[in-house]
């Protein structure tokens, strides 16, 4: 049973202090990102937005324990990442979906349980729950190759979700469907957050997407990598279709806007 | 069904052609033959096939279990540990650039009964099998390594939940090309042991009889053999294919692509060196092992004294140079003229896509047909002189070459040709502007592919037909007894080879770097 949402900024899920990291390149050294700080509280969505190379992906993967720092500390309910995620805390969703193209929709969505040493059979429940909740009831033995796009989508969402994870973090889930498609897997994703109660973490191209989905939005800028503003987005959840006519929420889309284009200045 | 019975009337259409060609025309008998008699032939020699084919079956399949347990012991090895495959790098590549037909002797040497049929045949199938499997075990989606490492899983897991399962589609096209490559190591480890029974054995015997129907039937019948394996595995690979292909891009994969890179300059130079060095040392080693007289087996240093430093080094290196003089210009001659042919063909993709797209089932079939089969038919045709042996080697060269630049030419990316169609090119401009500098890189894979296998057509002509050059002097030496010219003869061949195939590379490199602004 989920337990009653706690209170924002209350007990801090993911706490971020002076992380940096910078790549060598052929062309020299490439900042990627500048000592940032970042809290995230227990339950809450947040969205990280910006230009291409500002190094919000650098900042989900650092979370995730798949990069290390160059300095800094990175606590995640107060572990360190690899220690937290080794008893699958962490679901993870990429741009790309990223499944196994041999396997059924059913044991593309088993294999983190699989990596993990749990067995299967004792969450088969669980599995069956999960295709339904993604909407892909009948589709459990299909393969990957035979879905389209946004259903394929929706399996790595299942699967990032197999095992219960406390946080969610999504590297542009979206960012390969087209606009119609992309809108409606953002009430999808909104209706499965709501019913899991975890803290998510999206990092996305689009503005009126996050808007859409986020209690707060960090936007970050480039060279070097870094987060400009902290935007919170009051809107009352559940948060339907409708919104994104609302003159409340271009306001919001436009005060992104101006955020993300102070940067270039 | 229309298209299975088009295909059908068009076989026999072929047949009738062939029968009328072989009955009529001045050279028929003597040359192109006829179905109706290689059938006759064929029947009354029943008996004789059984044994032969048989024999020759049974070595190519030891031959290829033992060559693919390797290549795939090899391949996870070099996937988990990559310094690992820098210093196997030199087995590796003289694997890959050795003439069969000049080991053939050397095991005999070493082995005895089937077993250097048999080894022969694994040895040629270590490499294809090895490349293919490492390929895919390397090639896998990086998402799905995050994915993996996400939840604590280390190589391990990922080997077994990804890469396995991955390489599988990779691994099955390789012995398909394994399975074919086996009885042709089968068939000229016979040429070297002169054992009973073997297909090689048969066309050995056959050659000197004018019985063109009964050279034709051994033509064939070692096709078919090789036809067999592939089919086999391209049946296997079809099916596994079908599940995995779907979500994954079908990249490119070119032979030389397996390259490993180090940043601390100094280990990499010590691994290079113990990759050159590795070889000889495995060479000392099985002939350690196997207590051979050194007089029958020597080591490499030994090898090298035969033609430097030995009583008759002299006149042993005259005899090595005429050789070679005799073998290299044909090499090098079948080898250009195949590529500029295979290009040349290739490159109609743009104009006539449609030609080439036919011609390529019949290419990959022919690709993949031992070129021993292709002996009777260059034998009648061109007889027993230099232009049968230029032509072995255009021939083993063309159909490779062309498979490879065809695929090539097809995977020019259709919006940069049709930029030069917005501006009015023609096919011509697509052709020098796009698809040629695209498909370049293709042409120097298949020069480092086949620069081998001219040197392997050329001495395979001469040891069975025109008796010259260097093919000849093992098939002599092997008569004589002449141990250090075997030995000596087959080094020399690996290292020529190994110098072709390198030279296509820094040749690449220097016509990138002279390309570069």
């Amino acid at each position: 049973m989920p337990e009653p949402r706690a209170a924002p900024h209350h007990s801090i899920d993911v706490s971020i202090e002076g992380v940096s990291k910078s790549y060598q390149t052929a062309g020299g050294t490439v900042q990627a990102l500048a000592p940032i700080a970042l809290k995230i509280a227990r339950g809450s969505f947040v969205a990280v937005i910006g230009p291409s190379g500002c190094g919000k992906s650098t900042l989900l993967r650092i979370i995730a324990g798949l990069e290390t720092p160059d300095q800094g500390v990175v606590l995640v309910r107060n572990q360190e990442p690899e220690t937290f995620r080794a008893g699958g805390e962490l679901g993870i969703v990429f741009q790309d979906p990223a499944l196994l193209p041999w396997r059924s929709v059913r044991r593309n969505i088993a294999l983190p349980l699989q990596v993990l040493g749990q067995s299967i059979r004792a969450h088969e429940q669980r599995i069956g729950d999960l295709i339904e909740l993604v909407g892909l009831a009948g589709y459990a033995k299909a393969l990957p190759g035979q879905l389209s796009g946004g259903m394929r989508q929706r399996v790595a969402i299942a699967r990032s979700l197999v095992t219960e994870p406390s946080i969610l973090l999504l590297d542009e889930p979206f960012g390969s469907l087209d606009q119609i498609l992309r809108r409606s897997m953002n009430l999808e994703l909104q209706r499965i957050w709501m019913a899991r109660q975890t803290t998510a973490l999206m990092v996305t191209h689009s503005i009126d997407e996050a808007a859409f989905l986020a209690d707060q939005v960090m936007v970050m800028h480039s060279s070097p990598g870094r987060i400009a503003d902290i935007v919170d987005v009051h809107f009352p959840r559940p948060r339907a279709h409708d919104l994104f006519a609302m003159p409340e929420f271009h306001a919001v889309c436009d005060r992104l806007a101006a955020a993300l284009d102070s940067g270039d200045r | 069904m229309q298209q299975s019975l088009r295909t059908l009337l068009g076989v026999a259409a072929f047949l009738l052609g062939w029968e009328l060609l072989g009955r009529w025309s001045p050279w028929g008998y003597d040359v192109i033959s006829t179905p109706t008699r290689i059938a006759a032939q064929f029947w009354n020699d029943a008996d004789l096939y059984a044994l032969h084919v048989a024999a020759t079956a049974r070595t190519a399949t030891l031959g290829f279990l033992i060559g693919i347990a390797f290549a795939i012991a090899a391949a996870l090895s070099f996937c988990r540990f990559p310094s690992l495959e820098t210093v196997f790098r030199g087995v590796n590549v003289a694997l890959f650039a050795m003439p069969p037909i000049v080991i053939g002797p050397v095991l005999v040497l070493v082995f005895n009964g089937d077993w250097p049929q048999i080894v022969l045949a694994a040895l040629v199938v270590y490499f294809p099998t090895m490349a293919a499997m490492l390929v895919g075990l390397r090639d896998i989606d990086p998402r799905l390594v995050d994915v993996v490492h996400l939840y604590g899983g280390a190589e391990l897991a990922l080997m077994r939940f990804v890469r396995l399962r991955s390489s599988l589609p990779s691994l099955l096209a390789g012995l398909r090309v394994a399975a074919s490559l086996a009885v042709l190591g089968a068939i000229l480890g016979e040429f070297g042991s002169g054992v009973r029974w073997g297909l090689g054995t048969f066309l050995l015997g056959s050659l000197g009889e004018s019985n063109p129907a009964r050279l034709w039937g051994i033509g064939l019948a070692s096709a078919a053999l090789a036809m067999v394996g592939y089919g086999l595995f391209d049946w296997i690979g079809a099916r596994v294919g079908r599940a995995t292909t779907a979500v994954t891009l079908a990249a490119a994969r070119l032979p030389d692509q397996i390259a490993w890179r180090d940043r601390d300059i100094g280990r990499r130079v010590l691994l290079l060196i113990a990759a050159a060095v590795l070889p000889f040392i495995l060479w000392e080693v099985l002939l350690k092992v196997t207590h051979l007289n050194p007089i029958i087996a020597p080591g490499p240093l030994q090898t090298l004294a035969y033609l430097f430093v030995g009583p008759d080094a002299g006149s042993e290196r005259q005899i090595m140079l005429q050789a070679l003089g005799e073998t290299l210009p044909v090499a090098g001659l079948g080898l250009v003229s195949g590529l500029a042919a295979a290009f040349a063909l290739a490159s109609l993709t743009v104009l006539r896509p449609g030609l080439v797209r036919a011609m390529l089932p019949a290419a990959l079939l022919l690709q993949s047909t031992p070129l021993i089969a292709l002996v009777p038919i260059v034998l009648l045709i061109f007889g027993r002189g230099v232009v049968a042996s230029t032509f072995m080697a255009v021939l083993v060269v063309f159909f490779p070459a062309f498979v490879l630049l065809a695929q090539g030419f097809a995977l020019v990316p259709r919006p940069a040709r049709e930029l030069v169609e917005v501006y009015g090119g023609g096919a011509a401009k697509q052709l020098i502007l796009i698809s040629v500098p695209f498909a370049s890189r293709y042409l120097y894979a298949a020069a480092k592919l086949v620069a081998p296998r001219a040197l392997l057509g050329v001495m395979v002509a001469e040891w069975l037909l025109s008796g010259v050059g260097l093919g000849n002097l093992l098939n002599v030496s092997r008569g004589t007894l002449d141990y250090g010219m075997i030995w000596a003869g087959a080094l020399i061949s690996i290292l020529i080879s190994i110098a072709a195939y390198q030279s296509v590379g820094i040749i690449e490199r220097l016509v990138q770097w002279v390309g570069t602004d």
